[in-house]
């Protein structure tokens, strides 16, 4: 059959070639396009990185693209200087307390109730749904009084864990909007296969969709992660001091601070820069695992 | 997958008499589980506050104490020019930002399939989402300075715009005496010249250190009869100096090129000078003249654009936050693109299609839900936008780049901590972006 | 065996109670030596939670002056948290949820204004006699409110100093201006040598309500001022009207501004202050508070006297006090009354407290009995001692204000006067506004 439709449908193989051709052309200048981007879209951040290995009076005059003409400029002093400030270490340890804490906690309250939206039937759940995602609007600035009210009643007021919940709770309406608009995408067969054969609802979650899931989740905990790890105005609300509100704390009233901002949000990027070089190795492994069905 | 369920029902009826394995009630129940620890979490925290902060917009700043105020603070809302100016504003970030991080994020998805670097490319892309945003603010707004030896972005400008028009040797110099007057950007003096005569060209505003090299100590020429001869000089020595004459002290300016006007105005000569600042019109016919220095040496070098003055704050704050945010939306995409079925694709390419129709008429329509995805959550993260602001744009700008959750965050939180206009502004932002909410739940309803 | 175990037991108990004596003995005479300096009160116990603004090397100054507080009051434990320029809405919030600091340090008379009038705040009469022992009658008002003493104000700034690079001044031949005349002439006399006069730090509205509230208080006296702080004077007023055309003088010349007027409103404190002190520098002089001198030596390579030096604000007309101060500082304020806070304030009052900070630089004060010595260099003595000597002192106008008027960015004084730099012809149209935004304030 394949021969006969080869053989009738002439135009269809040189088109083919030409495509081919095309492509092999269009290949160089996309990876010099893609090339000059990668560059330019660095700047920022090298501008960054170089502004903390600079003594400040060097940067405030000049700019900082001049260290490349005079290497001897740089030195480390920021750096150490800032490792000897006793502050740091408990700051990065509670930022990772909070980042680490409420991205688990959104991944699986998002994955079970993102899942229940997908495919589990129950009265008036698209409305429910509707009703989740109108929540992404809420401005979290609007809801810091009243939680803050509410933790002092508690008695939780600035613990890690009020700020986990707080984190965890505004990056619900996202995280069960992104695994639910992946779920669907499931072929429904697999789960109706796998009810017919009588798993129970859980078993299907845990066997069947957090794998098939595994893309989208592994995007969800980078996102909140991220957004978490750099926040500052949640946790400098609720009296928490992670790492961004250490920063803030250093910034001396009367004088520049660049030196202390650049050196430690620089120190501050590597971590969750590492989280999104782990969770890249996932986005390929879910892919070749949702390939093969 | 128990042997009882494989006796209980045959898979294809229509209307079981007691309840399928997996439907009914036991399924509603998974349900209610399922989503209990969510409901939880979003009912304390974010169903409270809001209603909260509805009832919350109708009293005055000082709390319930202070008293029903009705939708006064909704007219506050409308009647502030800053408000009003944070909402024109808003309107600005939802129309373009949501779009072109879209339609990069895309872009860059589709192009980075074909190369093998993805992995670099895609985190280079993506570490600016793991800066602050209020390191990032800090970064651009180091970039965007006016002074092009400052600021990246105004040096790059520079570097461009004096290979095209080079600046002159004398750009900030003026005249040190009113006989000297600008003339279409140049200099001329007044007094008319005759051959024989002397004509003084007095500037300040020079730094010495400015001052071309070869400068030397300036000297008024003798006359030379049918010559005219003179001298630039900067004219000023520590403590002023006496304006218009040349004095021990003062330098003469090397390398300007003095014109040399006759009667109508045209140039009829023109030569540079010398280290003293003098120079010579040789054998000048009979007539009147005025001697001038032509306006490129009083060419300005490129003084940089004010990419944080108040026009073009906004443009400025776009370019930062699209810089970080079209790495999230290439991540996102990627992972959509990653999960398309790829025979669908191989069909349509079998079929004889290019690649630009593939793209358009296959590819496209089905990353649509994930698009959407992308393109909403960025409208609603544009309308929270907040750090950046604070820390990018100067204090002279932050009138012409507030937004609306920076403004209620003004509001309630600082200056005059009113939490009632505070919480009416919190309120308009909801409403704000319930349309957008209406036309994705239509999507939505269309798939179902 | 049992005897020798008798004697073991025996010899054992001795040293013990030898070593018992000798702890106890070495404890009193301890005691007795430190009790011949000055006699520890252990007696007052407790902790102290200190919120304050001041971050990195200030935090460390101050830890000092909290271990000589413990040298007096060995039981009692200052906690010092740095909250930054934050202080207002960490206030703000933390009161909100019936959970302050005891003590806190804050920046605008204003803010504390304010506090006393929701009933945060707790007075501080039990320090009274020992603040008017240490400070002049001005001084001690700045810390009333409502007939009540409630702050004390612990570290002082002196607002009225001009900074000027040598070198410029040099190249132009002109000396530190002592008038606004000679000020006005030599900026024109700078500008001609080749450098423009003012680096302005448009983008922190504060510095140009100090270049402001200086020139009214040199034109029109500590009595006039206080009277417009207290907006007992409107806004559109002639006195008003002068003051800004002074402005006017040093604003009005786009040119002879670092940058131009687009630049200096995009430049921030202390950005403007590098400026003037790069190499070449960009602009001659820089006109701002005491506390110049810490950008200068932290990121320039400037060295004092020879590179940077500072003249008091020039005098502008005759009558009015040209030796008056504008100041601002930290208030020390009380959230709560316990004898560990009260000991801890009243000590803060005493010129020992200052000297600790005074000695280390970047501190000014107005306490009586800080003689000038304790400053660290003739610069810093230049700037801080005038805080003591000077016969009229006066808050800084903009921190006294309700702070939507007086301290918001964008808007009130810092957004009109960064208006009034992009326009400074428009006097009357400013004035209008001004006026405008302190009557909403203040109603």
């Amino acid at each position: 059959m394949a021969t006969v439709a080869e053989t009738v449908r002439l135009p269809a193989p040189h088109e083919r070639t030409s495509a081919k051709i095309l492509r092999a052309l269009g290949k160089t200048p996309i990876q010099i396009l893609l090339a000059v981007i990668a560059v330019l879209w660095l700047v920022p951040t090298i501008g960054l990185f170089v502004t903390s290995i600079v003594p400040q009076s060097a940067t405030s005059t000049a700019g900082w693209w001049k260290i490349f003409a005079h290497p001897s400029l740089a030195t480390f002093s920021n750096y150490s200087a800032l490792f000897h400030n006793a502050g740091l270490t408990g700051a990065l340890k509670t930022t990772a307390y909070i980042a680490v804490g409420n991205t688990l906690l959104v991944v699986v309250v998002g994955a079970l109730a993102g899942y229940a939206f997908a495919w589990l039937e129950f009265p008036g759940r698209d409305w429910l749904f509707i009703g989740v995602v109108a929540l992404l609007v809420v401005p979290l600035q609007m809801a810091l009084i009243p939680t803050f009210r509410l933790y002092n009643i508690l008695g939780i007021g600035g613990t890690v864990l009020s700020v986990i919940l707080f984190h965890a709770a505004f990056g619900l309406p996202f995280a069960i909007f992104l695994l639910r608009n992946f779920f669907v995408g499931i072929p429904k067969d697999i789960l109706e296969s796998a009810r017919i054969d009588g798993a129970s609802e859980i078993r299907i979650f845990l066997r069947l969709i957090l794998p098939l899931g595994l893309p989208a989740i592994a995007s969800l905990a980078i996102f909140q992660f991220l957004w978490t790890w750099n926040d500052l105005i949640v946790s400098l609300t609720f009296g928490v001091t992670p790492i961004t509100v250490w920063i803030f704390s250093q910034m001396r009233e009367f004088s520049s601070s660049v030196d202390v901002v650049s050196t430690a949000s620089f120190l501050s990027l590597v971590v969750p820069l590492a989280v999104f070089f782990a969770f890249q190795r996932y986005f390929v492994q879910g892919l070749l695992a949702g390939s093969v069905k | 997958m128990t042997d009882a369920s494989i006796t209980a029902e045959p898979p294809l009826r229509a209307a079981p008499p007691g309840p399928a394995p997996g439907r009914g009630p036991s399924r509603y129940r998974a349900g209610a589980l399922f989503l209990l620890p969510a409901f939880v979490l979003l009912g304390v925290w974010l169903l409270y506050p809001t209603v909260y902060t509805i009832v919350r917009s109708f009293f005055g700043p000082s709390g319930y104490l202070g008293g029903w105020v009705g939708i006064d603070n909704y007219k506050t809302l409308f009647t502030t020019s800053s408000l009003v100016t944070a909402i024109k504003n808003s309107a600005i970030w939802v129309a373009v930002v949501p779009a072109f991080v879209t339609a990069i994020g895309l872009i860059f998805a589709v192009l980075i399939e074909r190369i093998r670097w993805s992995v670099a490319f895609k985190t280079i892309i993506f570490l600016p989402m793991a800066i602050s945003a209020f390191a990032t603010g800090v970064t651009w707004r180091i970039m965007y300075q006016q002074d092009p030896s400052q600021g990246a972005i105004n040096a790059l400008g520079r570097t461009v715009s004096d290979a095209v028009t080079a600046p002159g040797v004398l750009p900030s110099a003026v005249p040190s005496t009113g006989l000297l007057q600008s003339q279409g950007g140049g200099l001329i003096l007044k007094t008319p010249l005759h051959p024989g005569g002397v004509a003084l060209l007095g500037l300040t505003g020079i730094a010495p250190a400015d001052l071309p090299t070869g400068s030397k100590q300036a000297v008024k020429p003798a006359t030379k009869p049918g010559d005219i001869v003179g001298t630039v000089w900067r004219d000023f020595k520590p403590g002023g100096g006496k304006p218009g004459v040349v004095e021990q002290g003062e330098l003469g300016i090397p390398g300007v090129t003095v014109e040399l006007h006759d009667a109508s105005g045209n140039v009829v000569q023109s030569t540079k000078t010398d280290g003293p600042g003098t120079f010579d019109f040789t054998r000048v016919p009979a007539g009147t003249y005025q001697a001038g220095i032509g306006a490129a040496t009083f060419a300005k070098p490129f003084g940089g654009y004010s990419w944080l003055g108040p026009s073009l704050i906004t443009p400025s704050l776009l370019i930062a936050y699209i810089w970080i945010w079209a790495g999230f939306s290439m991540v996102v995409i990627a992972a959509g693109l990653a999960a398309m079925p790829r025979d669908v694709l191989e069909a349509a390419r079998t079929d004889g299609a290019s690649e630009w129709q593939v793209f358009r008429r296959v590819t496209v329509p089905l990353l649509a839900p994930v698009l959407s995805v992308v393109f909403i959550t960025m409208i609603i993260n544009v309308l929270k936008v907040f750090d950046i602001v604070l820390a990018l744009a100067p204090e002279s700008a932050q009138a012409n780049s507030s937004t609306i959750a920076l403004a209620m965050w003004r509001t309630a939180f600082s200056g005059s901590f009113d939490f009632g206009t505070g919480s009416a502004i919190a309120v308009f932002l909801f409403l704000l972006v319930i349309p957008v909410l209406a036309l994705n739940i239509r999507r939505f309803r269309r798939e179902a | 065996m049992r005897t020798d175990r008798k004697l073991a037991i025996r010899v054992v108990a001795g040293v013990a109670l030898v070593a018992a004596l000798a702890a106890v003995v070495a404890v009193f005479a301890g005691a007795s030596q430190a009790g011949a300096k000055t006699p520890a009160n252990t007696r007052v116990s407790g902790s102290v939670n200190f919120w304050g603004i001041w971050s990195a090397n200030e935090q460390t100054a101050f830890q000092k002056v909290i271990a000589g507080f413990n040298k007096k009051y060995p039981n009692v434990t200052v906690n010092y948290t740095s909250k930054g320029n934050n202080m207002p809405t960490e206030l703000a919030t933390a009161i909100a949820a019936g959970n302050p600091p005891d003590v806190a340090d804050v920046a605008q008379p204003g803010l504390v204004k304010q506090l006393v009038q929701q009933h945060d705040l707790k007075p501080i009469t039990y320090a009274k006699t020992i603040i008017s022992k240490n400070f002049a009658p001005a001084w001690v008002k700045l810390g009333v409110v409502n007939k009540k003493l409630y702050a004390l104000l612990y570290k002082a700034s002196n607002k009225s100093t001009l900074w000027y690079n040598v070198h410029s001044f040099k190249q132009a031949g002109i000396k530190a201006p002592k008038t606004w005349s000679q000020l006005t002439k030599g900026a024109k006399t700078i500008k001609s040598s080749g450098t423009p006069a003012y680096s302005l730090c448009g983008a922190s509205g504060w510095t140009l309500t100090d270049l402001f509230e200086n020139i009214y208080l040199r034109t029109f006296g500590p009595g006039k001022y206080n009277k417009l702080s207290a907006h007992k004077i409107k806004w559109t007023d002639k006195s008003v009207t002068k003051a800004l055309k002074e402005m006017k003088q040093v604003i009005g010349n786009s040119s002879n501004l670092y940058g131009g007027r687009n630049g200096a409103l995009q430049t921030g404190y202390p950005q403007c202050v590098d400026f003037v002190y790069s190499t070449p520098p960009k602009a001659a002089m820089v006109i701002e508070a005491d506390f110049v001198a810490n950008e200068i030596l932290q990121a320039t390579t400037a060295k004092p006297k020879k590179d940077f030096n500072v003249v008091p604000f020039p005098a502008i007309t005759k009558g009015a006090d040209a030796g008056a101060i504008e100041t601002s500082g930290d208030e020390i304020i009380t959230f709560r009354n316990t004898p560990a806070i009260q000991a801890f304030m009243k000590y803060l009052a005493t010129p020992g407290a200052a000297e600790i900070w005074a000695r280390l630089g970047g501190f000014g004060t107005g306490n009586l009995h800080v003689p000038a010595s304790v400053y660290p260099d003739s610069i810093t003595r230049a700037t801080e001692a005038p805080l003591t000597k000077a016969k009229a002192a006066v808050f800084d106008m903009s921190d006294e204000q309700p702070a939507a008027f007086g301290s918001t960015a964008g808007q009130g004084e810092w957004g009109l006067f960064q208006k009034f730099l992009q326009n400074p012809s428009a006097i009357k149209s400013i004035q209008q506004q001004l006026e405008a935004a302190a009557k909403a304030a203040y109603k």
